[in-house]
């Protein structure tokens, strides 16, 4: 179990999400940066769907009441535990009663924590993670406060050894302000000076910015479209709404939606998107999906070697 | 008919649009719902998600198994052979959902369309509606279709929270929002029938070609 001693203002618990009930009109969900949870996953040898915390917009702590270990990827952080410095991306054993301290975020906006055995609240839908709108999942369907204790799932693989750190070349660029984007179902509805704008400016995220989408701040890629027959649409698309900003809808987006999806931000660059805070940068690169497809499979190629990295450092 | 040669765009690494008409209308949307129950039946690898919009579907798919090169023209040949076979038809249910008319909205709605505050309840009380598609947000159901007298444009700005259970009205269609979320339609009513309930199977108490009357309560 672990128990949340001071809750930071946003703390949720996320999986991968549900990807088997969109038709019902329920949102992929999941972590913001999926990614960054699938690494703290394998860095303590649990399923790459085992659900952590997702942490955000500022600092507070939590109690461990089992030995276990535990991992932090995402957003980089002051990280303690009980007064020691934790180092990001690594394998970190927690003896029960120990207490892990986020100091504060200090670049990137969701910082993911694993536990060895994964957060075991209800499976609904197919998953752990939390609707927030919908007031269903995760842990009572809600942000975790103070005081709240979450079990751990069973460990079913040994503890890696620790302080076995995933290498940086491992990781999405966090430090790049370049996403790839493929074109949008409607991408042919945009002239070239609307796919000039699009990816020769440099986009700033909004404060308009939550789960559900950030608003992007820039030259307006086209106007008075209007809206459409609503499409199912995903997070990572790039829509056009009647004022000509971008928006790129992110994990809780909804199912489906009438604006013009010019674009969708390539998978394996959408951590950098969700990485991003209001008042960061972005820039679209457009690429084949082809092309989009080859760097998802190098991303999963990549986490599939921490994974095996981290078994290995499993002590004899 | 509206219907067209399948085609099919990606809509990102995991995703396939496949558009099936151009226009909207109630005999593409019934082949919409055809073709999307084929697909979702079809149990086709690496597929885990087909879901149905006004003049196509999209196939959500895990592109680590397959690519879009391989899987596209597959779902098109698909969809293509849906047009030809018998639908496979599935039980459509009729739905009563008691409501409330004492909207926020029920007001300037009254003077948007000319009508008396219970001439606008009795019309829309009096239609039964069909559900186009669920979406937006979990459960929510898009309803056809509204009346003419009674269509008017949605709000110009949307209100922040809408409260669950609100029942609105907007251009040709009509709902109820299933629960509290940001909202542009003009509230009529507010009903207590649970439209989405997780732990409930199936968790939306509508499914698209059901079909629905809505009954004035006091």
């Amino acid at each position: 179990m672990i128990m949340i001693s001071k809750a930071p203002p946003y703390l949720t618990v996320q999986d991968a999400g549900r990807k088997r009930s969109r038709a019902a009109g329920v949102p992929q969900g999941g972590a913001m940066d999926s990614f960054a949870l699938a690494v703290a996953n394998a860095l303590v040898a649990n399923a790459p769907d085992s659900a952590g915390l997702e942490w955000a917009l500022g600092g507070g702590s939590i109690r461990f009441d089992r030995e276990c270990v535990f991992a932090t990827s995402g957003a980089t952080a002051a990280v303690t535990l009980s007064t020691r410095d934790v180092a990001p991306c690594t394998t970190t054993y927690a003896r029960a009663g120990d207490v892990l301290t986020v100091e504060a975020i200090i670049s990137g906006r969701f910082l993911y924590i694993a536990c060895s055995g994964g957060l075991d609240v209800p499976l609904l839908l197919g998953s752990r993670s939390t609707y927030l709108p919908g007031h269903f999942g995760g842990y009572q369907g809600r942000m975790l406060r103070s005081g709240d204790c979450i079990p751990l799932g069973p460990e079913t693989a040994p503890h890696p050894k620790t302080g076995f750190h995933c290498a940086a070349d491992l990781m999405p660029r966090y430090d790049t302000a370049i996403v790839h984007i493929t074109r949008g179902t409607h991408g042919s509805m945009f002239d070239e000076s609307a796919w000039a704008r699009l990816t020769e400016s440099e986009y700033r995220v909004s404060t308009a910015s939550d789960r559900t989408g950030y608003k992007l701040e820039g030259p307006p890629v086209g106007t008075s479209l209007g809206t459409l027959p609503s499409e199912p649409g995903c997070p990572g698309v790039i829509q056009v709404p009647q004022d000509g900003s971008p928006i790129a809808l992110m994990a809780d987006a909804p199912t489906v939606g009438g604006y013009p999806k010019i674009a969708v931000a390539s998978e394996a660059d959408l951590p950098i998107v969700a990485q991003r805070r209001p008042g960061d940068t972005l820039r679209f690169e457009l690429i084949t999906i082809e092309q989009s497809q080859r760097a998802l499979r190098r991303r999963a190629a990549d986490l599939h070697t921490i994974a095996q990295l981290a078994l290995r450092a499993v002590p004899p | 008919m509206t219907e067209n040669k399948p085609v099919a765009q990606p809509l990102g690494d995991s995703a396939i649009s496949i558009t099936l008409g151009s226009e909207r209308s109630p005999q593409l949307l019934h082949h919409v719902h055809a073709v999307a129950r084929s697909l979702g039946s079809a149990r086709i690898p690496h597929v885990h998600d087909v879901v149905p919009g006004y003049v196509g579907l999209t196939v959500f798919y895990d592109p680590l198994g397959t690519t879009y090169r391989e899987m596209a023209p597959q779902l098109v040949q698909r969809c293509e052979r849906v047009g030809h076979e018998r639908a496979t038809r599935r039980e459509r249910r009729d739905h009563v959902i008691p409501v409330r008319y004492d909207g926020i909205d029920l007001e300037s709605v009254a003077s948007a369309t000319g009508l008396s505050t219970d001439q606008v309840v009795a019309r829309h009380a009096a239609r039964t509606y069909s559900v186009d598609l669920l979406g937006f947000v979990p459960g929510f159901a898009y309803l056809s279709e509204l009346e003419p007298a009674l269509q008017i444009p949605r709000r110009p700005q949307p209100r922040p929270r809408v409260a669950a259970g609100s029942v609105a009205i907007a251009a040709a269609q009509t709902g109820v929002y299933p629960l509290d979320t940001p909202g542009g339609w003009h509230i009529i009513g507010s009903t207590t029938t649970v439209m989405f309930d997780p732990a409930r199977d199936p968790p939306a108490l509508l499914a698209p070609g059901d079909s629905v009357r809505f009954e004035r309560v006091s």
